[in-house]
């Protein structure tokens, strides 16, 4: 929101927000029905006319839910500075213009895409041009299919990854731990997610909400779609904020930075991991050398801290304090605070984009008496890496990346 | 000294690789092998490794298994992970037919593209057996599979353990049989300056592709 702005005006860009989700998800609902539909799909007029007002109905219900839910929300909002604080990162994300920009034209394209898509649905609803639309479908297939194929892959991988979910958010998030089965089961329901065996009710609604989310994600920016990690991502977010349509703005506005990493050139990735590789060579020749002889001075023993944000290495109470001082900084930077001002404060570090990297670069440095004088291979180093889990100190490490960023970012 | 300090020396050093789809279980296979215990394990964010020593016979060794993440976007970064593997398992989840179809759609395809090792020993492994209600893939599928491919196959359970150990260990025993590949293991490795008796070593791998 823009800080001057009324509560009406507020009111009305959230909810403006929550149908643009709303609208999201009902797309994923049709391109999921069409999947579970498949061959089979010559249905009379008939029985797909009750699918659909089957499918209405338990729209409105989740409608209803979620917006119960933004209740509950706002008023936690109050006490909860994490929640308020990604609010202000995410909506002011999708308040500057350039955003806004770029938010409409991915949403304009995915309507020109979907659009055939939900003509025919529209068609089919109102069940009278069945002849017309079988004779149409033939030359339309082709096309949908291949979308389709995609959609079912990250269906499929997103269900895999959801019910996979680890459950440390279960203490910070009573409401939802304490969901009843019922309520868990039905909105499980509501997502297509089935094959979640024996989980516990709160797993069960953490996982559907990811699912939820994570297609909504996928149909509202193709490019990306879902790759293994977002859920990661996704997961402490959905236990602060129990809003769906609201976690999923969140989600938006995190990923405006983070789905670099998940590009299918690689490039953003490559980036991140040339920029630690600098890190450590600027501060510590003696182990970059050390690297570059075990032919590991790429970094990419530290590829999953970047993809995942330590999220796998810290606990969940860990990761979003690393999370909320990185965005904090970003915020700072957005809102347009100079390196001038922190000029005048001697020794302390400016805000910077790349905290994350710094921060890897310091868990690394931690270790380099034992890397120098004991790794002899870059499955050593990885080894370690991946196994930092648990042994990390989180404000050692944000003292070490800022003592990082102060030493070393004019040189960077 | 390096990370076998304090470790038991070992006569020989070998790669292994698991690539399959996402899901089928190649984390909880490693992990049922290395540690004995069973979990539901998050999805693999590009590589992981771990590192088993086993004694076969009178041979000590040291296994370097990679773990991949199954889903393709991480497939440029898992490629390079092929070079130097002794041993590939691709393994499947009996209870997907997809994750089946796709070791030969393109999973296999990969091997040929990124392995640089010709002998390279490949196993098939069916996972999830424990889901026998569930079954999708039928045994005689997979068998057939490892016979146009040339790989070793067997079928097993991460969580009940089922034939866990046994996978690893038959594709050793196959590796310890090709003497190409015995020679990488125990002289092309950068390990094997920290080994005690170099001597001993090329002796017994001699002896060992005659007993096997």
């Amino acid at each position: 929101y823009d800080l001057n702005s009324t509560e009406e005006e507020r009111d009305s860009i959230r909810q403006q927000k929550q149908k643009e989700y709303e609208n999201l998800r009902r797309q994923c609902r049709e391109i999921h029905r069409r999947n579970e539909n498949g061959s089979d799909s010559k249905q009379t007029a008939q029985s797909s006319n009750t699918e659909d007002s089957q499918v209405l109905d338990s729209h409105d219900i989740e409608q209803v839910s979620s917006s119960t839910r933004s209740i509950q929300v706002e008023e936690s909002e109050k006490l909860n500075s994490e929640s308020i604080r990604q609010d202000g990162d995410c909506e002011k994300s999708g308040v500057t213009s350039e955003d806004d920009a770029n938010d409409s034209d991915s949403t304009n394209s995915e309507e020109t895409e979907t659009s055939p898509l939900l003509a025919e649905e529209e068609a089919e609803r109102h069940g009278k041009v069945n002849q017309e639309k079988d004779t149409q479908s033939p030359s339309s297939k082709p096309k949908f299919q291949a979308e389709e194929e995609f959609n079912t892959i990250w269906q499929r991988i997103i269900r895999l990854d959801a019910v996979r979910a680890n459950d440390e958010w279960v203490p910070y998030s009573p409401s939802q731990a304490g969901v009843s089965d019922t309520k868990a089961r039905g909105i499980a329901t509501q997502v297509g997610l089935t094959d979640y065996e024996d989980l516990e009710p709160c797993r069960i609604l953490h996982a559907a909400r990811l699912v939820a989310i994570l297609e909504a994600y996928a149909v509202y920016d193709p490019e990306i779609g879902y790759c293994q990690g977002m859920s990661d991502l996704l997961s402490p977010i959905l236990a602060v904020i129990e809003d769906d349509a609201f976690a999923f703005w969140c989600f938006v506005g995190f990923m405006s930075k983070a789905r670099h990493n998940f590009r299918l050139d690689e490039v953003g990735i490559r980036r991140q991991l040339s920029m630690v590789s600098k890190i450590i060579k600027y501060k510590d020749i003696r182990l970059y050398r050390h690297l570059e002889n075990l032919e590991a001075e790429d970094c990419f023993f530290v590829y999953r801290m970047v993809v995942v944000m330590f999220r796998r290495e810290l606990t969940f109470e860990q990761t979003l304090c690393l999370w909320e001082v990185m965005w904090a900084d970003q915020a700072a930077i957005r809102t347009g605070i100079a390196k001038a001002t922190w000029g005048r404060i001697r020794l302390r570090a400016p805000p910077t984009e790349d905290l994350l990297l710094y921060a890897i670069a310091a868990s690394v440095l931690q270790r380099r008496k034992t890397i120098i004088e004991k790794y002899s291979g870059m499955d050593e180093i990885m080894k370690e890496c991946n196994s930092m889990a648990g042994r990390l100190d989180v404000w050692k490490l944000l003292d070490d990346a800022h003592d990082l960023v102060v030493n070393l970012h004019d040189k960077i | 000294m390096g990370s076998s300090s304090g470790q038991p020396e070992f006569d020989y050093l070998f790669k292994v690789l698991l690539i399959g789809d996402s899901g089928v279980g190649k984390s909880s296979l490693l992990l049922s092998f290395t540690s004995n215990t069973f979990d539901d394990l998050s999805p693999t964010i590009g590589v992981d490794f771990k590192v088993k020593y086993l004694t076969i016979g009178e041979k000590k060794l040291k296994l370097a298994i990679w773990d991949t993440a199954g889903q393709e976007r991480f497939r440029t970064l898992t490629s390079s992970y092929y070079r130097g593997a002794q041993g590939i398992i691709m393994v499947y989840d009996v209870t997907r037919r997809e994750t089946f179809t796709n070791l030969s759609d393109i999973w296999a395809k990969e091997i040929d593209l990124y392995s640089t090792n010709q002998d390279c020993i490949k196993m098939l492994v069916g996972n999830k057996v424990d889901k026998e209600s569930e079954r999708a893939v039928s045994k005689k599928e997979g068998i057939d599979f490892a016979r146009v491919y040339g790989c070793l196959f067997l079928e097993c359970s991460a969580k009940t353990r089922v034939n866990v150990e046994q996978c690893f260990e038959e594709l050793v025993l196959k590796i310890l049989e090709t003497p190409s590949l015995t020679a990488e293991g125990s002289s092309g490795g950068k390990k094997n300056i920290f080994k005690q008796n170099p001597a001993h070593t090329s002796n017994a791998s001699s002896s060992y592709c005659c007993s096997s």
